[in-house]
C-alpha cells in the first residue's frame, strides 16, 4: 500500500509559470488507516471519546462498538458542565441512535453562557451543543458576544473558534463581520520556502483553520478569500506530518482532511502515476490515481494530456489526449504514439469541476526499451598487412568457440551494433564498455567503445600501445561487453570471447605496493660530507718534490750568475729590515696555523711599519750611494771623453 | 728552416747572454722559478685531481701573482725604461715589489684553508 505515495514521490512536479504549485504532501491510503488507527483509541475521558467519534466520522468511518460508546457518554456525562456537554452531545451526534438527555436546567446553563462575559471557547461549545441538541438559541446575540469576545481575545485559536460557531448560526443572520476574519487569518499565515502555510502555533491551529474556514464559507456560501497557491500550501504543512503527537492533533488532521475533500469552493487534486513507472513496450499504459487529500478516487473527473514533450529532442509526441477510466484508474497508451526510449514530460489536465484545485499537474515519464547486440565482429588484424584478415561473428548471448590471439604486431578488432529490439532503430546507450579480465591475476582493464557516424560501435585494441594499461602481463584475457543505460530494461554483460594479449617485453610485473601516505617518513640523519679520496702518498710526495724542484733550480741559476750577499752592510737599519721582514713571513705562517684575519692585521701593522722605516732608510742609503755612484762614473767617462 | 730557428735561437741566447745586467738574469731566475713551480701544480691539478681545490687555487694564484709582481720589478729596474719611470728609482721598485707581495701572501694564506 505504500507504493502509491513513494511513486508520488517519484514523480517531480516541475513548477512551471502560472501552473506552480501541486500539492506534494497528502494522506495515502496507507496514512489514512493509521489515522484511523490512531483515532481508535480506547476512551479514557469524555474529551478523548469526542475526539476518537468525531475524528473517525470525519474520515467516514465509526467507533467500532457504537452501543458501548453511547454507554460511555451517557455514564460520563456531567449535565452541569458545559465542556462535558459539549463532548458528549458532538460525540452522540456521530453515533446513531445515540440520544443525550437533556434537562430545562442544562439548557439555562448553556444559554447563559452565551455572552460578552464568557470565553469564546464557552461560547463555540454552548452554542455547537444547543444546535446539535436541536435546542432554539438567539443566533444575533451569539454574533454580537462573538464580535465582542474576539476585540478582547485577539488570538488565533479564539478566532478560529469563532468561525466555527459562526457556521452553527441561523443564516439568516448578518455573518459577514465574521466572514471577514478567515482573510484576516490569512494574513497572519507564515510561508516557508513557498512550499508550506502555516500558523506560528501549530499544526493544529492551521488544520483547525481550515476546517473552521470551509464549514463557515459553506454555510454561508461565499467563496473563502484562499488563492489555490495557498490552498496547496496549507495542504502540504496539514499533511507533511505523518506521526502524530495526541488525539486533538490527530482530529484536526482528520477535520482538515475531510473540509479539503468535501467543501464548495477547493477540492486540492493529487495526480500519482501508479503501477511501474516507466512505460515500455511490455507495459504500454500509463496509469495515473487521481484522488483527493484522502486518496478517495475522483471518478467523475476528466483527465487528458494536454501535451507530451521528449526531453532530450524537445518535440511534441502528444497532443490533446483523454485518459479513459478503468477500475477508478485513468490509463493511456503512451506506445500507441511509438515514442523512442527516453524521458518524457507530460503536461496533464484534470477538468470537469471547476472546484478543482492544481489540476494542471507535470509529469516525468520514462519510456523504456529493450536492446538486442547484432553484427558482432571479432577479429585480429595484422598491423603491416590489413588484408587477409578473418572476422568471426558471434551471437548473443553465446561465446566465441575459439580464444582470440594477438601479439605485439597485431591489433585486436570488435564492432558491434546496439539496436531496439521492438523498433529496430540503432541505439546509443550512455554507458558501453569492453572489459578485458585476466583470469590468472584477476586484473581488469576497461576501456570505452564508442560509435562512429553510422551508429556501429567500434573498439580497436592496440596491443603494443596499451600495454602500459596492462601491464605488460601476456596471458588469456576474458572480454565482456557491458551496455547500459536509464533507459535500458535489459541492461547487458556478455562474455564475448577469450582473447590471448602477447606483449614483447615479458617485463616482471612491477610488484604494486600499496600506498602508504601516511606513516612516519624516516628520520633524516645528518650527512657530513664525505672527504674525497686522498691520491696515494707517493704521488702527492713526489710532486711536492716536484714542485719545490725549481726552488733548487733557482739556487743554482743564481749561482751560476753570480748573485751574492757582497753588497749587503751590517747597518742597524738592514738588519732590522731584514729580520722584520721575516718575522712577517713567519707571521704568514701563523696566520695559518692559529690566527684569524684580524689578529693577523694586527700584528702585521706592527711588523709592517717597523720594516717598513727600516727598508726605507736602507733602501735610501743604497740609493745615495748608487747616484753617487753613477755620478763618480759619469765624470770619469766625461773626462776620459777629454 | 730548422737551421735557421735554431740560429736565431742561439743568436738570440747569445745577445741575452752579453747585453742583459747581471742583476736582470737574477730576476729572470726567479720569474722562471716561479713559472715552474705554477706549472707544476698545475700538472698536478691535471693528472691527480683538484681535491683540495681552494690550496690549489690559492698556491696557483699565489704563483701568478708573484709571476706579474716579479715581471713589474723587471720593467721597472731595467735600464732601458729608464726615460719612461723617471719618479722610480730601483730601490722604489724593489719596495713596492716587497709591499705587493706581503698583501698578496696575506690574501693566499688566508685562502689556502
Amino acid at each position: 500500500m505504500a507504493r502509491p505515495r513513494v511513486f508520488c514521490l517519484v514523480l517531480i512536479a516541475l513548477a512551471l509559470g502560472a501552473q506552480g504549485l501541486t500539492p506534494s504532501h497528502h494522506l495515502s491510503a496507507a496514512d489514512v488507516a493509521r489515522l484511523k488507527d490512531f483515532l481508535s483509541q480506547p476512551f479514557t475521558d469524555l474529551e478523548s471519546a469526542f475526539y476518537s467519534i468525531v475524528g473517525l466520522s470525519k474520515l467516514g468511518a465509526t467507533v467500532s462498538d457504537e452501543y458501548a460508546a453511547c454507554q460511555f457518554l451517557k455514564s460520563q456525562l456531567d449535565p452541569t458542565s458545559i465542556d462535558s456537554l459539549f463532548f458528549a452531545s458532538q460525540a452522540s451526534q456521530a453515533i446513531s441512535e445515540c440520544e443525550i438527555p437533556v434537562s430545562n436546567e442544562t439548557r439555562d446553563i448553556l444559554l447563559a453562557a452565551v455572552s460578552e462575559d464568557s470565553l469564546v471557547s464557552q461560547i463555540h461549545r454552548s452554542v455547537s451543543t444547543l444546535s446539535s441538541l436541536g435546542l432554539p438559541l438567539a443566533s444575533q446575540e451569539v454574533v454580537g458576544a462573538l464580535v465582542a469576545r474576539i476585540g478582547k481575545e485577539d488570538n488565533v485559536l479564539a478566532i478560529i473558534l469563532a468561525l466555527q460557531t459562526a457556521s452553527r448560526l441561523s443564516q439568516q443572520v448578518e455573518l459577514g463581520g465574521i466572514l471577514e476574519e478567515i482573510e484576516d487569518l490569512a494574513v497572519r499565515l507564515d510561508e516557508i520556502g513557498g512550499v508550506y502555510l502555516q500558523f506560528e502555533e501549530g499544526l493544529e491551529v492551521t488544520a483547525l483553520f481550515v476546517s473552521a474556514a470551509y464549514a463557515l464559507s459553506d454555510h454561508v456560501d461565499v467563496k473563502p478569500p484562499l488563492k489555490e497557491d495557498q490552498v496547496i500550501q496549507l495542504v502540504n504543512s496539514i499533511f507533511s506530518k505523518k506521526s502524530w503527537d495526541s488525539l486533538s492533533e490527530a482530529f484536526s488532521v482528520a477535520s482538515a482532511a475531510s473540509a479539503l475533500s468535501s467543501n464548495r469552493f477547493h477540492i486540492p487534486v493529487v495526480v500519482s502515476a501508479l503501477g511501474p513507472a516507466p512505460v515500455s513496450h511490455n507495459q504500454p499504459l500509463l496509469q495515473l490515481q487521481v484522488t483527493d487529500v484522502l486518496s478517495q478516487p475522483l471518478s467523475s473527473a476528466s483527465v487528458r494530456v494536454r501535451s507530451a514533450v521528449s526531453t532530450a529532442s524537445e518535440s511534441v509526441i502528444l497532443r490533446e489526449k483523454p485518459f479513459s477510466l478503468r477500475d477508478g484508474l485513468f490509463e493511456l497508451n503512451f506506445m500507441e504514439s511509438q515514442p523512442a526510449s527516453g524521458y518524457y514530460e507530460f503536461s496533464v489536465v484534470v477538468d470537469s469541476d471547476s472546484r478543482l484545485v492544481a489540476n494542471n499537474v507535470e509529469l516525468k515519464v520514462k519510456v523504456s526499451t529493450e536492446v538486442a547486440i547484432t553484427n558482432m565482429d571479432l577479429s585480429v588484424v595484422d598491423k603491416d598487412q590489413s588484408i587477409g584478415t578473418k572476422t568471426t561473428r558471434v551471437d548473443y548471448p553465446s561465446k566465441a568457440k575459439s580464444p582470440f590471439t594477438a601479439d605485439s604486431h597485431q591489433n585486436f578488432a570488435m564492432s558491434f551494433q546496439l539496436v531496439d529490439v521492438n523498433s529496430g532503430v540503432e541505439l546509443i546507450p550512455h554507458q558501453t564498455f569492453v572489459r578485458l579480465h585476466n583470469q590468472k591475476t584477476g586484473q581488469e582493464v576497461v576501456f570505452v567503445a564508442e560509435p562512429d557516424s553510422k551508429k556501429v560501435y567500434k573498439f580497436e585494441l592496440d596491443t603494443a600501445e596499451r600495454k602500459t594499461e596492462f601491464d605488460s602481463m601476456s596471458g588469456t584475457y576474458t572480454l565482456y561487453l557491458i551496455v547500459g543505460d536509464a533507459t535500458l530494461e535489459n541492461p547487458i554483460l556478455w562474455n564475448v570471447a577469450d582473447v590471448v594479449l602477447k606483449f614483447l617485453e615479458e617485463e616482471a610485473p612491477a610488484v604494486i605496493q600499496p600506498k602508504t601516505l601516511y606513516v612516519p617518513k624516516p628520520e633524516i640523519q645528518h650527512l657530513f660530507r664525505e672527504p674525497e679520496k686522498k691520491p696515494p702518498t707517493v704521488v702527492s710526495n713526489t710532486f711536492t718534490a716536484l714542485v719545490l724542484s725549481p726552488l733548487l733550480l733557482l739556487l743554482i741559476l743564481w749561482i751560476k750568475l753570480g748573485a751574492n750577499i757582497s753588497n749587503f752592510s751590517l747597518s742597524p737599519s738592514s738588519i732590522l729590515f731584514h729580520l722584520g721582514h721575516a718575522a712577517m713571513l713567519g707571521l704568514m705562517y701563523v696566520y695559518w696555523t692559529h690566527l684569524n684575519m684580524f689578529q693577523t692585521l694586527k700584528y702585521l701593522a706592527i711588523l709592517g711599519s717597523l720594516t717598513f722605516l727600516a727598508g726605507n732608510r736602507m733602501l735610501a742609503q743604497k740609493a745615495v750611494k748608487r747616484i753617487a755612484a753613477e755620478q763618480s762614473s759619469r765624470l770619469a767617462k766625461y773626462r776620459s771623453l777629454r | 728552416m730548422s737551421n735557421s730557428v735554431i740560429s736565431v735561437i742561439s743568436r738570440f741566447l747569445e745577445e741575452y747572454r752579453t747585453s742583459t745586467p747581471n742583476k736582470l738574469k737574477v730576476v729572470d731566475a726567479y720569474l722562471l722559478y716561479i713559472m715552474l713551480t705554477g706549472a707544476l701544480q698545475f700538472l698536478y691539478c691535471l693528472l691527480v685531481g683538484t681535491f683540495p681545490f681552494n690550496s690549489f687555487l690559492s698556491g696557483f694564484i699565489s704563483c701568478v701573482g708573484a709571476f706579474i709582481l716579479g715581471v713589474c720589478l723587471r720593467i721597472q729596474i731595467n735600464p732601458q725604461n729608464k726615460g719612461d719611470f723617471l719618479s722610480v728609482s730601483p730601490e722604489r721598485a724593489f719596495a713596492d715589489f716587497l709591499f705587493a707581495h706581503t698583501v698578496l701572501h696575506l690574501v693566499v694564506i688566508n685562502f689556502i684553508g
